[in-house]
């Protein structure tokens, strides 16, 4: 996919260059964008590194293991009959996703995915997890956040509520159209 | 304000849980560090075409195609690209929303929008084939149609949320 994509936006943008006469101006673009890059990365070693230490504190304090405990219940709810086990596994990957730890989100993440499968057929529970967890249910942007203050905004917190509406809009939505779909099938 | 408040409620946190605060701090920033430089390599490739794309003139081809498109659903067309390129990739998305930054400035609507759409939504595809291939699934049945569904309702969201 990424192949494709790639390719496509080089190698159009080379031909259409040539073709219009602009060949110097598009390999200095090709080096500005890699020094815009750089520069972007060195603004966001800065930021992450604030929000990736703050936020390590914060799961140090046990934050996983409360969101665990809460969202618990609920989830036995949507995925309905699971194991135990899985469904540990399913808490811990949406807690640590929550808190934007994506480090300690995967493998656990993965394990939940493996117990939940039903052969090579999709099972409901696999299927309400996964839209929940394609669906992103961070609580705080910290990779926008970061970028907002590498790029010098006055306020970057200013995204930080819409996006928490709109990603609990964007799960409730794959949530009522994962059970509709379900009892459809 | 809010950042603010967080930054204070995780100290707190640690100290009311006795973490060794500073450790915990430095081995996140550590790893923040290491997060930076390891989508740098993606970002560069991804960064350098948008501008060779630009200087070529076909991002404005391309746009001057699409605007009647755009106009038709209300979407501004800075926009489109990265809600294309949201689902399919990380980086990519991630270097559009730099982009829609610096062409309209980081504290306008529009990148606020950008950013919105950015925080709500997950690399679809790659999420999910990561973990169907993990699982040994072959029928994925309706995860995909409505993690794009959700996907969509998210930016939605955003338009609906930002003031």
């Amino acid at each position: 996919m990424l192949q494709v994509l790639t390719g496509g936006m080089l190698g159009g943008a080379l031909l259409f260059a040539l073709v219009t006469g602009r060949g110097e101006a598009v390999f200095s673009g090709l080096l500005a964008g890699a020094q815009g890059a750089v520069e972007t990365a060195v603004g966001l070693m800065g930021s992450f590194g604030i929000f990736c230490g703050l936020m390590n504190i914060l799961s140090a304090s046990g934050a996983v293991e409360w969101l665990n405990k809460r969202l618990k219940k609920p989830l036995k709810k949507l995925l309905g009959d699971v194991r135990e086990e899985a469904l540990s596994y399913v808490t811990l990957n949406l807690s640590a996703n929550m808190l934007g730890l994506g480090n300690a989100a995967t493998p656990a993440g993965l394990e939940a995915a493996k117990r939940l499968a039903d052969g090579e057929r999709a099972s409901n529970a696999l299927c309400m997890f996964l839209v929940i967890n394609a669906s992103s249910v961070q609580l705080l942007p910290s990779t926008v956040v970061a970028l907002r203050t590498a790029m010098g905004a006055q306020n970057p917190g200013a995204v930080i509520l819409p996006g928490l509406l709109s990603t609990c809009l964007s799960t409730l939505t794959g949530i009522l159209m994962c059970k509709w779909m379900e009892k459809k099938a | 304000m809010i950042l603010c408040c967080f930054a204070l409620f995780c100290l707190l946190a640690g100290a009311w849980k006795r973490v060794p605060v500073y450790d915990r701090f430095v081995e996140g920033a550590r790893e923040g560090i290491q997060t930076a430089v390891r989508i740098l390599p993606a970002l560069l490739v991804m960064l350098s075409c948008i501008k060779a794309m630009e200087e070529s003139g076909l991002t404005a081809a391309l746009c001057g195609f699409l605007q009647p498109l755009t106009d038709k659903m209300g979407v501004p067309e800075d926009l489109v690209p990265l809600m294309v390129l949201r689902p399919l990739s990380g980086s990519a998305s991630l270097a559009m929303l730099k982009e829609v930054m610096e062409t309209h400035g980081p504290d306008s609507r529009i990148a606020l929008l950008a950013g919105a759409m950015m925080g709500s939504s997950e690399t679809v595809f790659y999420t999910l084939s990561v973990y169907l291939a993990s699982a040994g699934v072959k029928k994925g049945r309706h995860i995909l149609p409505c993690a794009l569904t959700a996907c969509l309702a998210g930016y939605v969201g955003a338009f609906l949320f930002c003031p």
